[in-house]
């Protein structure tokens, strides 16, 4: 058995460190002298360097790493999945992309000639995140007007047609949202093989589009008895539907050679927040289900990192330190390893990780962590003590 | 006025070069063919790119044809290995949300230097656009169309942006810093009907035309321009222009009459094409996309022979002007 483990491309710039929250990487903050991709040259104008200059470096630590490839995630202030894959297609060899979207914004026929040729830029490297959740006034940003169930029930519409019109010559279809009457990809396009995909959402209708549709049911990291019995959930349910699915979870690592320096950057991180991005993190409007259940932490109130441990090695703050979920591993490289492991055997079957700065720590979990797993970090752990 | 030339890259001509499912159905070779799957048609495609920069060209026009692969996917892989050149996808304004194709705009213009331009497709056939999934009526296309580019625009440019219209509809949409720093792309429309001319007019930087005769594209140009004059804009004029030129005008209508070219391409010696194509710059053509296959071949050819003398014509005007 293999687990295939992806790392994460951080499309709304990079910390230098966990420990600050000042986007010194891209130009989400404002450009400084120790800023980089784009940085200032010694003249103080613009060096030339774009954001995806620094993305072409994770891509490239990572796959040279062994990770299988890298989640590249779409907000409305990121840069586009879409746009940056194409870009870096040519300059790496194995990294797979994994693009989230959300069906809505494309028309299904024109998202599957989109992706045939993307597959075909890579030599079959595109994977996809689908994601219908979030709403509410965050959806009319985009254009999209749909309620919550509708959007499920057009999700499994569009993979309906994204799928027929590439594994059929001829394919018509009838749905409530789109409708195609002999429709279908080039034999040249059609002969790449249809992406994988990655599904997200806790409610029921989106485990019955899952159920029908996705290859990987993806889950934030929750406490880990809530978060077996959810894939049991997932795995019941889509099983009843007459599906099958992998289950993988995303989550933030901060790994060091020891617990005490692991803790002691998440100390220093969480005392640098201000009461601005506490009170922001706090106010964020959404009707997801998975965002609802991380809210039940409340790392905004907390005024000690401690009072964040949910368990050993288990911190709910990562969202004050960055954008994204809150709960992470924090520990050292044996208790990190130990940790994924105790979640392999919980049935998880893939992981995206992300470590800030996601290029160094591409390399530092890489070499430290990945290779300890399969239960040799709990053998160390063991015979230590 | 500044002549900007872009070389034609057609991702479904010379279908059969470079392309990894023709090599395998070829059989066993005797030379020992060692090209794996990591060799592809998209290395052909950034070849032709190299061959335009190399020569000169200040950009690639990528038609769009839904039978191979995809303008805006061919146009960002291969943009960081050409950084100079402009690159103009064309695609149809079907594709999805206009602000989705505006974020995915500001993505391109933020990472690759703000080189891309937006040549809207015009609408095919009812039967293709079915299969397409695009039931959009015939009359409602231009409105469409229209539509697409306004919300696009805006939610570039303004926030909040909102816009309800019969085919899209934004709330508080807009870009944040530092996405809302780049330009919107140049937009280029087609189509000598006086229905896309009334579009251009309001919409378009750029008007495409199709090869026509000087007096013709002329009076097109001339309406054109008139009608931008009422809605307060002045749109450019561009034309899309198949080429045939060698370095003998008896070789290259020799060669003309071989390939069978399409009616409306320039055939001559380099001096003769360049001198044509002067002539279209003297009655207001700026963007010159020029055509000729095998795109790798006649980029090098056209870009080393026939722009420089374009070009010293055009420079010549300028300077008595």
């Amino acid at each position: 058995m293999t687990i295939d483990f992806y790392w994460r491309l951080p499309t709304h710039g990079c910390h230098g460190t966990i420990r600050h929250s000042a986007y010194d990487r891209g130009d989400w903050s404002p450009l400084g002298p120790h800023n980089m991709a784009p940085g200032l040259d010694r003249d103080g104008k613009d060096d030339g360097f774009r954001y995806i200059d620094h993305l072409a470096e994770i891509a490239k630590a990572a796959e040279s790493m062994g990770f299988i490839g890298g989640l590249i995630p779409s907000f409305p202030n990121t840069d586009d999945p879409w746009v940056i894959s194409p870009l870096l297609a040519r300059e790496t060899k194995t990294f797979r992309f994994m693009i989230a979207f959300q069906p809505g914004f494309l028309n299904p026929v024109h998202a599957a000639r989109l992706s045939a040729s993307l597959q075909r830029a890579t030599g079959g490297r595109t994977v996809f995140n689908i994601i219908t959740g979030g709403g509410g006034p965050a959806q009319l940003w985009w254009g999209d007007s749909f309620s919550h169930d509708d959007r499920y029930g057009r999700t499994t519409e569009f993979l309906d047609v994204f799928k027929g019109v590439w594994k059929n010559g001829s394919f018509s279809y009838e749905g409530r949202f789109y409708q195609v009457t002999d429709g279908g990809l080039s034999p040249l396009l059609a002969a790449e093989e249809i992406p994988e995909i990655w599904f997200s959402g806790s409610s029921d209708a989106a485990l019955q589009s899952a159920a029908k549709h996705a290859d990987y049911y993806l889950s934030w990291l929750e406490p880990f008895d809530q978060l077996t019995d959810k894939f049991a959930r997932v795995k019941e349910r889509t099983a009843a539907l007459g599906g099958e699915q992998k289950c993988a979870i995303r989550v933030d690592l901060v790994a060091r050679a020891t617990e005490e320096e692991a803790w002691r950057d998440i100390r220093i991180g969480f005392e640098n927040v201000g009461d601005e991005t506490r009170r922001r993190l706090g106010g964020q409007r959404t009707d997801s289900v998975g965002a609802a259940r991380q809210a039940a932490l409340r790392p905004s109130e907390a005024r000690r990192y401690e009072e964040l441990i949910v368990a050993p090695n288990l911190w709910g703050g990562f969202n004050l330190l960055r954008g994204g979920p809150a709960l992470g591993i924090v520990g050292s490289y044996e208790q990190c390893a130990a940790r994924l492991d105790e979640l392999i055997a919980r049935g998880a079957d893939a992981f995206i990780l992300a470590g800030t700065p996601h290029l160094e720590e591409a390399y530092r979990v890489g070499e430290e962590v990945l290779p300890l797993l399969g239960r040799r970090a709990e053998t160390l752990l063991q015979a230590a003590e | 006025m500044t002549i900007r030339s872009y070389w034609q890259l057609d991702v479904a001509a010379d279908p059969r070069r470079s392309e990894a499912g023709v090599r395998s159905s070829q059989g066993d070779t005797l030379f020992r063919d060692v090209r794996t799957g990591a060799l592809n048609r998209y290395d052909y495609y950034a070849q032709v790119g190299q061959a335009a920069a190399q020569t000169a060209f200040d950009g690639l026009f990528l038609p769009y044809r839904p039978e191979s692969d995809d303008s805006r996917i061919v146009a960002a892989a291969i943009a960081r290995e050409v950084p100079k050149l402009a690159l103009v996808p064309e695609f149809p304004a079907w594709v999805g949300s206009a602000v989705y194709a505006a974020k995915q705009a500001v993505s391109f213009q933020r990472l690759a230097h703000e080189r891309l331009g937006w040549a809207i497709a015009p609408a095919p056939d009812a039967g293709t656009r079915a299969g397409d999934g695009d039931h959009v009526s015939e009359d409602e296309l231009a409105q469409r169309t229209e539509e697409f580019l306004t919300v696009a625009r805006g939610a570039h440019g303004q926030r909040p942006f909102s816009f309800a219209g019969s085919h899209f509809e934004v709330q508080g949409g807009g870009f944040e810093p530092p996405l809302d720093r780049v330009a919107f792309p140049q937009v280029f429309l087609q189509g000598e009907t006086e229905e896309a001319l009334t579009q251009s007019a309001r919409l378009a930087d750029v008007h495409l035309f199709r090869p026509a005769s000087l007096p013709a594209l002329r009076s097109l140009t001339e309406r054109l321009d008139a009608l931008a004059l009422r809605e307060g804009r002045s749109v450019a004029f561009g034309l899309i222009q198949p080429v045939l030129a060698r370095e003998d005008a008896e070789e290259a209508r020799q060669d003309a009459r071989r390939a069978g070219v399409g009616e409306g391409t320039l055939i001559g010696d380099y001096a003769e094409v360049a001198a044509r194509l002067a002539d279209l710059a003297a009655i207001g053509i700026t963007h010159f996309v020029l055509i000729a296959t095998p795109s790798l071949e006649e980029a090098y050819r056209v870009g080393q022979h026939v722009l420089p003398r374009f070009r010293a014509r055009t420079e010549t005007v300028r300077a008595a002007a």
